[in-house]
């Protein structure tokens, strides 16, 4: 079988139209800057006697209008792609770019219909709504939900990938993309789309099984981040004084140490067999059970029968979890303390490579989340509806986590998202220096890695998650970007 | 002799002698995503040379927009759409950007509300102020000097070479304001334009702004536009007014005629409903203006006050636009009104139900002879050097009783808030007794507290916008109040409670389940009091209630309050510096400076000579927007001392104008006793009896 093109049969008109986009898009861009030091300047509204706008437009305009289009056409050019991968018959008509796009159908599906009701509702969503009013918080919406459709239709129900995550093809190594599958047994998909990878394993499958592993850990290494962060914050901002002089000092000591001197270490045969990692992992995982607790406590204890129910339920649902996590019977190589947890009750074991990016994701990122909520709450303790909370004698933690806690969310929503941002590539430097998950995992990081050795001669295995990586965070960011711009709109 | 006059009149470039400022239909609207906003629509005004011309609304009204108008400074989405605005007979609309940034700050120069948010924190006041004449005039660094440093003795700072070389952080906000007027006339320009130029500053400190601005348009021949929302400082600084309902002028005239013979119903409406000399909140309440302020985009057909209207006709004022029309016979005078001509303006309002005195009860609260310090270290990080003492209260004693209104006067930094703290138990005292009923409770934090002594004093607290929890719904925030002080056995028991505390503060039952972002200031305030008396309250500290509600609101919250206390018998500390507000609801008043009670007594005694000398400067001070009232002019120098570093002797001494009448420096020496004067009227002043009976009383209604 010959190896793909990229195009396919729609490449031959589709190709040249969306080079004649680029194109346009530069020349103009260039008259756009000349035209700027010219000292023109685009038109402006002018009033009628009659109260009506009149918009005037000038040569810049024109222009404006022009690179507005280019970018129209080339995106045009793109749905064509996808347009072509789902309806062109034969894989070789598809080409490589229309059978991504086929794969992905089930992630396409779902986009249409989350924006479709979203636009459809977005007056009665609130913030989440008024995000779809903003071009540039729908991009980053749009592209953080493409990644994390793809990690469900890859991690869940695995209709995306075409391979395994790890099943290799010898003769497939380094293979260059399109490629077809030497000998591919029935119902097998006969082509590595994306070429392979130096141990001969397929790169599309890799990278999207890789979104589901990236997407699993971050957002949930992010929260506890958060969750220890805000469970500091509050009370240094709130109270203030030496707890605060004392937080604080040891946030700066966690910000100034050297990142990745703490990776190598935690990492170090020696202090893992210590059980290092497992005793950070025993405090950091408290706090959430900590935080709901007095959530609920602080709130219902008014009415002891809600507030107990509350309590009990979140001390035992917590407590399962949190025993669960940090304790692996099993695991003969562990101190003892963690294994007194008995198998039956052990729901789930966490690798211990993954809980070392817990437990680093957690250190990196919760000073930052702590200086932010302190700041926050020096702010707000000083409005009167806390004054009037604690003249009715309401508690500190009530104060802090209902009447704090709740009128800080903005800024906090639009730090999380940059921060998972943050961890993604926090992820990847793990990875790629080794730490990461497990040696074989598909994650981005480790990915980029293992394709860095042959990068001059074999871009093809290392450029895909790269270019991934690279789309969430921008994804992230531009969803931050539009939710802080929509919230001070109001 | 007679050749020098006559050079000198040449010398005199040639003068303009037509209007300065002539805004003629003027239009503004804002564009959003949604909609247009018109903020200000067909709005005309002249300005002549030396001539100061006050804008009057409520907030929102758009008479900020008006000044931003002029300066052509709107921001990117506000446009003038329609109208022309003419400085010294040229079109400000046609002007382009160079020609405006030339007149800015040069001809035209602008006074905002917050004098800190004016001055560059980083640079220094001479700095500042020589960048002007620099920048306009060309003018050398020297000449700049000497300019900046007559221009600071002019708006009479003390020792303005100092003051040039401070940074804004180390001024008061009184100076810092006289730094910003300064600035302003720098460039001599044509006209001033005064954007609520002491809303954030004390009444003291206000009263000599005022007197100030008032001098310095005599001297300097400035043109003046001072937009506020207080009509008392409007009549003591302006020649004529333009008052403003809507995104529109309503009424525009002399002081004379608008406040004497006002020919527009709003006009009307907002006099009655701000407690002038007089007003009385049983005989002669307020009325208040019914009805909401409406939004911009949800403006009644024809006449915008129409709704609220006691006028109102159907057919005639509801239809088509509305235009301004002259009153015959009166002096640029004209009213946006159709049938102001068949009013009777001068009929006496239709009383509000008036209503009994409630019967004072028995004392509930005592407070003996309170101390609150504060130990401030002189070095905060270590802890370590020397330590001050912050006396925030000094001596307090007075008692308060059953139904009693007892209104706590006094500028910031008096200790007002700090007694409220105490009482609340938010702090403890440092020495002295508070009896509530039958406890003591001045060494009880408010964790310690029982419930009922936590619920039975409550508080009502300032700025609206801040008094609610932004992200929880109004009913809840009431629930909330009801489960701490545990009342009510379930869920439904509190939430009809909560409905009942609704109708109590005259709210519809449907904002329970609404946002507060979705109310309005006055409907907020509202809800805080409806909070604070969920727990049967005995005692309510309000904090300033009503100060940062407008006008027509502030009457209506008032009211309410009074009419709660009449039907709970509760006892209202009433804490406020707006004495006009102080003297129509309160039963007896404690007038407080720099945490000493300086004068206590019944309204009638402290409104009333012998004052204490600090209450007749404050009384002097306080804007009174009536033309027949006399008021004798006191305007006291210089700032409130810092608590921090209070002066020995008599707290005042520093700024009383009697002091020289005390022998052999008593006031420096010895902190005044309390002395009685009359039953139940009490001052702490050194001042020999002769004296205090020789005082004349502030305020004089003139002989009609």
């Amino acid at each position: 079988m010959e190896p793909l093109t990229w195009s396919g049969s729609f490449g031959a008109f589709l190709n040249p139209l969306m080079l004649a986009a680029v194109v346009a898009f530069v020349i103009l861009f260039l008259t756009n800057v000349v035209m700027t030091f010219a000292g023109m300047r685009s038109g402006d509204f002018e009033v009628n006697a009659d109260g009506t706008l009149v918009y005037q437009r000038t040569p810049m305009d024109m222009v404006l209008t022009g690179m507005k289009y280019a970018v129209l056409l080339f995106v045009l050019c793109c749905i064509g792609y996808i347009i072509g991968g789902l309806t062109l018959p034969t894989i070789e008509q598809k080409g490589i770019l229309g059978a991504m796009a086929q794969r992905l159908l089930p992630v396409w599906i779902a986009l249409v219909v989350t924006f479709a009701l979203s636009i459809t509702f977005k007056r009665r969503l609130g913030l989440y709504g008024k995000l779809f009013d903003s071009p540039i918080g729908m991009a980053g919406f749009g592209l953080v939900m493409f990644w994390i459709f793809a990690a469900i239709f890859s991690g869940v129900f695995p209709l995306v990938p075409t391979h395994g995550a790890i099943d290799l093809i010898s003769q497939m190594r380094n293979e260059l993309p399109g490629t077809p599958l030497p000998n591919p047994d029935d119902g097998e998909y006969p082509y590595y789309l994306l070429g392979g990878d130096n141990l001969g394993r397929d790169v599309f499958s890799r990278v999207f099984f890789g979104a589901a592993d990236v997407l699993k850990i971050t957002p949930v290494a992010t929260l506890f981040a958060f969750m220890v962060g805000i469970t500091l914050g509050l009370p240094a901002g709130y109270f203030g004084g030496k707890l605060d002089t004392i937080l604080t000092f040891i946030a700066n000591l966690a910000l100034a140490f050297p990142v990745i001197l703490l990776f190598f270490l935690l990492v170090t045969p020696e202090i893992v067999a210590a059980g290092v990692p497992q005793y950070m992992s025993m405090i950091l995982f408290l706090f959430p059970i900590l935080f709901f607790v007095v959530l609920f406590n602080s709130r219902f204890h008014t009415d002891p029968t809600r507030r107990n129910i509350l309590v009990g339920a979140a001390i035992a649902i917590g407590g399962v979890l949190y025993l669960s996590l940090i304790s692996n019977p099993s695991d003969p190589d562990l101190p003892l303390l963690f294994r007194l947890w008995p198998e039956p009750f052990d729901l789930f074991d966490i690798a211990g490579n993954l809980l070392i990016v817990f437990v680093s994701v957690v250190f990196v990122n919760s000073p930052t989340v702590f200086r932010i909520v302190r700041g926050i709450t020096l702010d707000v303790k000083t409005r009167d509806y806390v004054a009037a909370a604690q003249t009715r004698g309401e508690g500190p933690w009530y104060i802090m986590l209902w009447e704090i806690l709740p009128n800080a969310r903005g800024p906090l929503i639009v730090d999380f998202c940059l921060r998972i941002g943050y961890t993604t590539i926090l992820l990847g430097t793990l990875g790629f220096f080794g730490l990461g998950v497990s040696p074989e995992s598909p994650d981005w990081g480790s990915t980029i890695n293992e394709g860095r050795r042959l990068l001059t001669i074999y871009p093809h295995p290392a450029l895909p998650p790269a270019l991934a990586l690279m789309s969430l965070v921008l994804g992230l960011n531009l969803l931050a970007d539009g939710l802080r711009e929509e919230s001070l709109k109001d | 002799m007679v050749d020098t006059i006559a050079e000198d009149v040449q010398a005199v470039p040639e003068r303009y002698d037509g209007p300065i400022l002539e805004i003629e239909n003027l239009s503004i609207s804002f564009f959003t995503r949604l909609r247009e906003i018109p903020a200000v629509m067909d709005f005309s005004c002249t300005v002549m040379p030396g001539e100061a011309m006050g804008l009057v609304g409520e907030s929102g009204c758009g008479k900020s927009t008006v000044a931003l108008g002029v300066m052509q400074d709107l921001g990117v989405n506000g446009r003038i759409v329609g109208g022309t605005i003419k400085f010294k007979g040229r079109d400000l609309n046609k002007m382009s950007a160079e020609e405006l940034r030339d007149l800015r700050g040069s001809e035209i120069a602008m006074i905002y509300q917050e004098p800190m948010a004016s001055l560059n924190p980083a640079m220094k006041i001479g700095k500042q102020l020589m960048e002007v004449p620099m920048i306009h005039e060309g003018k050398s660094e020297k000449e700049a000097y000497q300019l900046a440093l007559d221009v600071v003795t002019d708006v009479r700072l003390p020792d303005p070479e100092r003051m040039l070389k401070s940074y804004p952080h180390q001024l008061s906000g009184g100076q810092q304001q006289r730094i910003v007027i300064a600035m302003a006339l720098m460039s001599k320009p044509s006209l001033l334009i005064l954007d609520e130029p002491t809303t954030a500053l004390d009444v003291t400190v206000e009263a000599g702004i005022v007197d100030l601005v008032k001098g310095l348009g005599e001297k300097y021949g400035t043109s003046m536009l001072f937009i506020s929302h207080n009509l008392g400082l409007v009549l003591e600084t302006c020649d004529r007014l333009c008052v403003m309902y809507s995104g529109e002028a309503v009424e525009t005239g002399s002081i004379e005629d608008v406040f004497d013979k006002m020919q527009h119903p709003y006009t009307q409406a907002l006099f009655r409903s701000i407690p002038l000399p007089g007003a009385d909140k049983n005989a002669r309440p307020l009325i208040a203006i019914p009805g909401n302020f409406p939004l911009p985009h949800e403006r009644p057909e024809g006449c915008n006050f129409g709704p609220r209207c006691d006028y109102f006709e159907a057919g005639r004022c509801d239809v088509g636009s509305i235009r301004m029309e002259k009153v015959p016979g009166n002096d640029r005078h004209a009213s946006r009104c159709v049938k102001f001509k068949e009013i009777d303006w001068m009929a006496e309002p239709e009383l509000a139900a008036t209503t009994e005195k409630a019967p004072i009860g028995d004392v509930v609260l005592k407070i003996d002879n309170l101390k609150k310090y504060y130990e401030v270290a002189a070095n905060a990080l270590f802890g370590g050097g020397d330590k001050k003492v912050v006396k925030a209260n000094e001596t307090l004693s007075f008692e308060a009783r059953e139904s009693e209104t007892l209104a706590i006067v006094g500028e910031s930094g008096c200790g007002k808030s700090t007694l409220a703290k105490v009482l609340m138990g938010l702090e403890t005292a440092t020495d002295g007794t508070i009896v509530m009923g039958n406890q003591e409770i001045q060494n009880t934090a408010i964790e310690d507290r029982e419930t009922k002594t936590v619920s039975s004093i409550q508080m009502v607290f300032q700025n609206p916008f801040d008094t609610l929890n932004p992200s929880m719904t109004v009913g809840r925030q009431i629930i909330r109040a009801l489960e701490v002080f545990k009342i009510g056995s379930s869920d439904a028991d509190r939430r009809n409670r909560m409905l009942e505390l609704l109708d109590l503060v005259k709210l519809p039952r449907a904002f329970a389940d609404r946002m507060p972002r979705q109310l309005s200031g006055g409907q907020k305030q509202r809800v805080g009091i409806a909070r604070a008396f969920a727990g049967d309250a005995r005692i309510v500290v309000a904090d300033e209630p009503v100060s940062a509600l407008d006008v027509s609101v502030q009457a209506a919250v008032t009211d309410l309050l009074m009419e709660i206390q009449r039907r709970e018998k509760t006892t209202l500390l009433f804490i406020s510096h707006d004495l006009s507000i102080v003297r129509y609801l309160s039963d007896r008043v404690m007038v407080m400076y720099l945490g000493h009670v300086v004068e206590l007594g019944s309204t009638e005694q402290v409104f009333s000579p012998p004052y204490h000398p600090y209450t007749e400067a404050l009384l002097s001070a306080v804007p009174i927007a009536d033309t027949s009232i006399e008021k004798k002019h006191i305007v006291l120098d210089g700032d409130i001392p810092s608590a921090m570093n209070p002066p020995s002797g008599c707290p005042f001494q520093t700024r009383c104008r009697w002091k020289s009448d005390v022998p052999g420096g008593l006031c420096e020496k010895d902190v005044p006793p309390m002395r009685t004067l009359a039953t139940g009227h009490e001052i702490k002043c050194h001042l020999a009896e002769d004296i205090l009976a020789r005082m004349e009383p502030v305020i004089k209604i003139a002989a009609e």
